[in-house]
């Protein structure tokens, strides 16, 4: 677990830590479509300095960024690979036998390169710097407009917040079952594809009994203490949007804007 | 001794801000062939200690001695099975790791994964399922649908199957009614006297380690504070009381009883001496 | 007047055995009622009916006053919390703060009052400390004294332990017992502990001893603690007192039947000295 970065809250102290979850994911929405529009070098070179400007606001460090983009780069040398074969437009830019690389497999790999770039550095902007619990609200909220079509809102975001809660319990719950295991000799490591299968049902198997029980004993303490999905509800946590976020947004929405003339209208 | 350990130390979540030390410099060495109780509050480091007796978790510093294997802080030791068959180990709440479709076949797993033949590791379970109380009706029922006490007994069956010649259990009693745990703690006193077999039993439960343990570790901050023999443990009750371990029911009868000007021997550790002790005085003045 | 009355009640998980049979009892409004039984006894069937968690075969339930059926669910939830055995799973909000306010978001209470009742309560179980603490950083015990606090946060008129200190270690179980007195002390709840701790026990108003779904004693401790020989044969456990008054009056001493020890030695004393 300690060293996944994509996702993780991290607790600090800044601006970007108390704004309201629902303005920043807005602004994260705002944000991704802003990048997708085809505003050239220029238009990303204004995104990366805007999300940069957010990271120091924030307190976060690159090299925290850098992690999370990590795992992604495997992904963007597959996509050049398989780029240099297919792309044959632009100028050669060298050729070695038979094979001729494109300036265009080159561009092409960049740009898509820069976009994820761009999209690791403004979602972690949000995860990083919204408590989990934040961000169901935040989400419930936003999802409320959709309520007269029937999307469940408060459902999704309790579903999501239990969710969040139980994690670490069902991680620790499996870290128990496999040492119970190993104690009964399955060695999760080596073994004949059988014994592999054995090994990997003893710990499934129990796995989803005890969060079945677990389910059961949640369900029967929410019935307890007065939940009835559906139910006309009050909520604790009351969200507020401040100065800071109407700020937030207005940027968000102006380089969206910004973008879109750079795109179409220039 | 089959079992010693030698300066061991072990830490959680190394590098991280979560980093906790569970044990600090343990030296310890585990008598043959009798009942040890690990007593102490939760978070002093008992179920962390446990977990390296089969080598679940390996020391970060020291070395440990199980039976003829050595093994040392910063090796990857290999070959663990032999190791696991030889010190069964029995997590808490063991009912939790039952998987298969029948009794019989959840209880044969263990042996089949240290190689036995299927037949051999049936034998096995039979014998084990005798031995925890439950007879061929059993069998070919599922296990999951058995009640919380008769689960507890086929996962206990499932460890003693394997044969091993030290029992390890971390809190095999918790959740049981009394009338379960007093047939709980009878079986590991069978085991020892009868099998021969070494046990050591995690436990909050004062009264069962007075009945039916020889030996007393007190873990404490992740160190061994205390590790002697049970009555020597238990004759010092304002000792017990300072490390927050309530004693046992009867030694605080003999207490109020010598508040009171009874005069109460230190050998007396059954109710029957006891109730002879009373009966004695208060006919003598009557 | 019974704030609890049931008659007549019966109920099984499956047709092939019968979990509660054909069982009556009252509980008197403000006492504390302790169920004894060993496992598989029906103990905790019998709390889960009376929260409405699960629904009845036949008989019926009364709880203060109203009858306990579909329509009045919601009005008998008002009146009764429960808290479970295993501390991890009733925890449902990510904070201890969190937690207390779940039920009352249900209830409907307006958002300005909840920080109040939140704070008051936690007080009452003495964790205003970690109204901010993640459940991960909590013990056994300190989670119980959340989950009370969390329904006494919805003032209710019933209390019901479903063995909520079965799960603790020793620190945590005193931890709990002596919440509960503390709040059966200062309040007029009504309290209903479903237990194996016989020093609990002994320390209620009234015991119900159940055996295979029926009622097999029941009476104040006292009461039910001098029956020896039938609680043996129920499988459940006597008081240390009173298997030594048994030991004693085997070897002709015959003394009073206590259920403390301190009252045994008393009573000890005073024939040593006197006679």
């Amino acid at each position: 677990m300690g060293n996944i970065t994509l996702g993780r809250y991290i607790p600090l102290d800044s601006p970007i830590h108390k704004m309201d979850p629902r303005a920043k994911i807005l602004a994260m929405l705002l944000v991704l479509v802003a990048i997708f529009m085809p505003a050239g070098w220029i238009g990303y070179g204004i995104i990366f300095a805007a999300a940069s400007l957010t990271i120091i606001i924030a307190r976060l460090s690159f090299t925290f960024i850098w992690k999370a983009m990590k795992p992604m780069l495997f992904m963007l040398v597959f996509l050049f690979v398989i780029n240099a074969f297919l792309l044959k437009t632009g100028d050669p830019l060298f050729t070695v036998g038979s094979f001729t690389l494109y300036s265009d497999a080159v561009f092409q790999t960049l740009y898509i390169a820069v976009r994820l770039l761009l999209m690791v550095m403004i979602t972690t902007c949000l995860t990083a710097t919204t408590k989990p619990l934040d961000m169901t609200l935040g989400i419930e909220d936003l999802l409320k407009p959709f309520q007269k079509i029937h999307v469940p809102a408060h459902e999704i975001a309790m579903l999501i917040s239990i969710a969040l809660r139980f994690i670490p319990d069902l991680i620790d719950e499996t870290e128990r079952i496999i040492k119970a295991q190993e104690s009964r000799g399955v060695d999760l490591k080596e073994g004949k594809i059988m014994e592999r299968i054995m090994a990997i049902l003893s710990l499934i198997v129990p796995l989803f009994v005890s969060a079945f029980q677990r389910a059961e004993d949640l369900a029967n303490a929410m019935e307890a203490r007065g939940y009835a999905p559906g139910e006309q509800r009050t909520r604790y946590k009351v969200l507020k949007m401040e100065g800071r976020d109407y700020i937030l947004l207005f940027g968000a929405a102006a380089l969206l804007a910004g973008m879109v003339w750079l795109a179409y209208f220039r | 001794m089959p079992i010693s350990f030698e300066h061991v130390g072990y830490v959680y979540s190394k590098g991280t801000p979560y980093e906790y030390q569970a044990l600090k410099d343990v030296c310890l060495d585990i008598e043959e062939g009798k009942i040890t109780a690990v007593i102490g509050q939760t978070g002093s480091g008992k179920s962390t200690l446990v977990q390296h007796l089969n080598a679940l978790l390996l020391p970060e510093s020291g070395e440990i001695h199980i039976l003829d294997r050595v093994i040392k802080a910063g090796d990857k030791p290999k070959h663990l099975k032999a190791l696991r068959k030889e010190v069964g180990l029995v997590f808490q709440f063991p009912e939790y790791q039952l998987f298969e479709e029948t009794v019989l076949k959840d209880v044969a797993f263990g042996p089949k994964n240290f190689g036995a033949s299927e037949e051999e590791a049936k034998k096995r379970a039979k014998q084990a399922l005798k031995l925890v109380g439950l007879s061929e009706e059993y069998y070919e029922r599922s296990p999951l649908e058995l009640s919380g006490g008769q689960k507890r007994r086929v996962a206990i069956a499932g460890i003693l199957a394997m044969d091993p010649s030290i029992l390890v259990l971390d809190e095999p009693t918790a959740g049981l009614d009394p009338q379960g745990t007093e047939a709980m703690m009878k079986l590991f006193y069978e085991l020892n006297h009868t099998y021969g077999k070494t046990v050591l039993i995690v436990t909050h439960d004062m009264e069962q380690v007075f009945r039916y343990c020889d030996r007393v570790i007190v873990m404490e901050d992740g160190g061994v504070r205390i590790h002697t023999d049970k009555d020597t443990f238990f004759s010092d009750p304002e000792a017990c009381r300072k490390m927050n371990i309530l004693p046992p029911v009867l030694i605080r009868m003999k207490e109020l009883l010598k508040a009171n000007g009874f005069e109460v021997a230190d050998d007396i550790i059954t109710e029957d001496a006891l109730a002879d002790c009373i009966a004695r005085q208060v006919k003598k003045h009557g | 007047m019974s704030i609890i009355e049931v008659k007549d009640l019966t109920f099984s998980y499956d047709d092939t055995k019968t979990t509660i049979d054909h069982i009556s009892f009252a509980i008197e409004e403000g006492t504390y009622t302790t169920i004894v039984g060993h496992n598989g006894s029906g103990k905790s069937t019998v709390a889960k009916l009376l929260a409405g968690l699960l629904e009845k075969k036949s008989g019926s339930i009364m709880i203060d006053g109203l009858e306990l059926n579909l329509e009045n669910l919601s009005k008998i939830r008002n009146r009764i919390g429960i808290v479970f055995q295993n501390p991890d799973n009733q925890f449902i909000g990510s904070t201890v703060r969190d937690d207390i306010a779940f039920g009352l978001e249900n209830h409907c209470v307006p958002q300005p009052e909840m920080d109040g009742i939140i704070e008051v309560n936690a007080e009452r179980v003495h964790m205003t400390k970690y109204l901010d603490h993640e459940p991960s950083r909590l013990s056994g015990g300190q989670k119980q004294r959340v989950a009370i606090a969390g329904v006494l946060a919805m003032k209710p008129k019933i209390l019901i332990f479903d063995e909520a200190t079965s799960m603790l270690d020793p620190s945590g179980k005193d931890e709990i017992k002596r919440v509960i007195r503390n709040i059966h002390k200062e309040s007029s709840l009504t309290i209903l502990s479903i237990t194996h701790d016989i020093d609990e026990v002994a320390d209620s108003d009234h015991v119900i001893a159940l055996e295979k779904g029926r009622i097999a004693m029941q009476g104040t401790p006292h009461e039910v603690f001098s029956e020896v020989e039938a609680l043996r044969k129920i499988k459940l456990d006597v008081p240390f007192s009173l298997k030594m008054q048994q030991k004693l009056a085997k070897r002709g001493v015959q003394v009073g039947k206590h259920i403390t020890m301190e009252g045994l030695v008393r009573e000890l004393c005073q024939s040593h000295s006197n006679m």
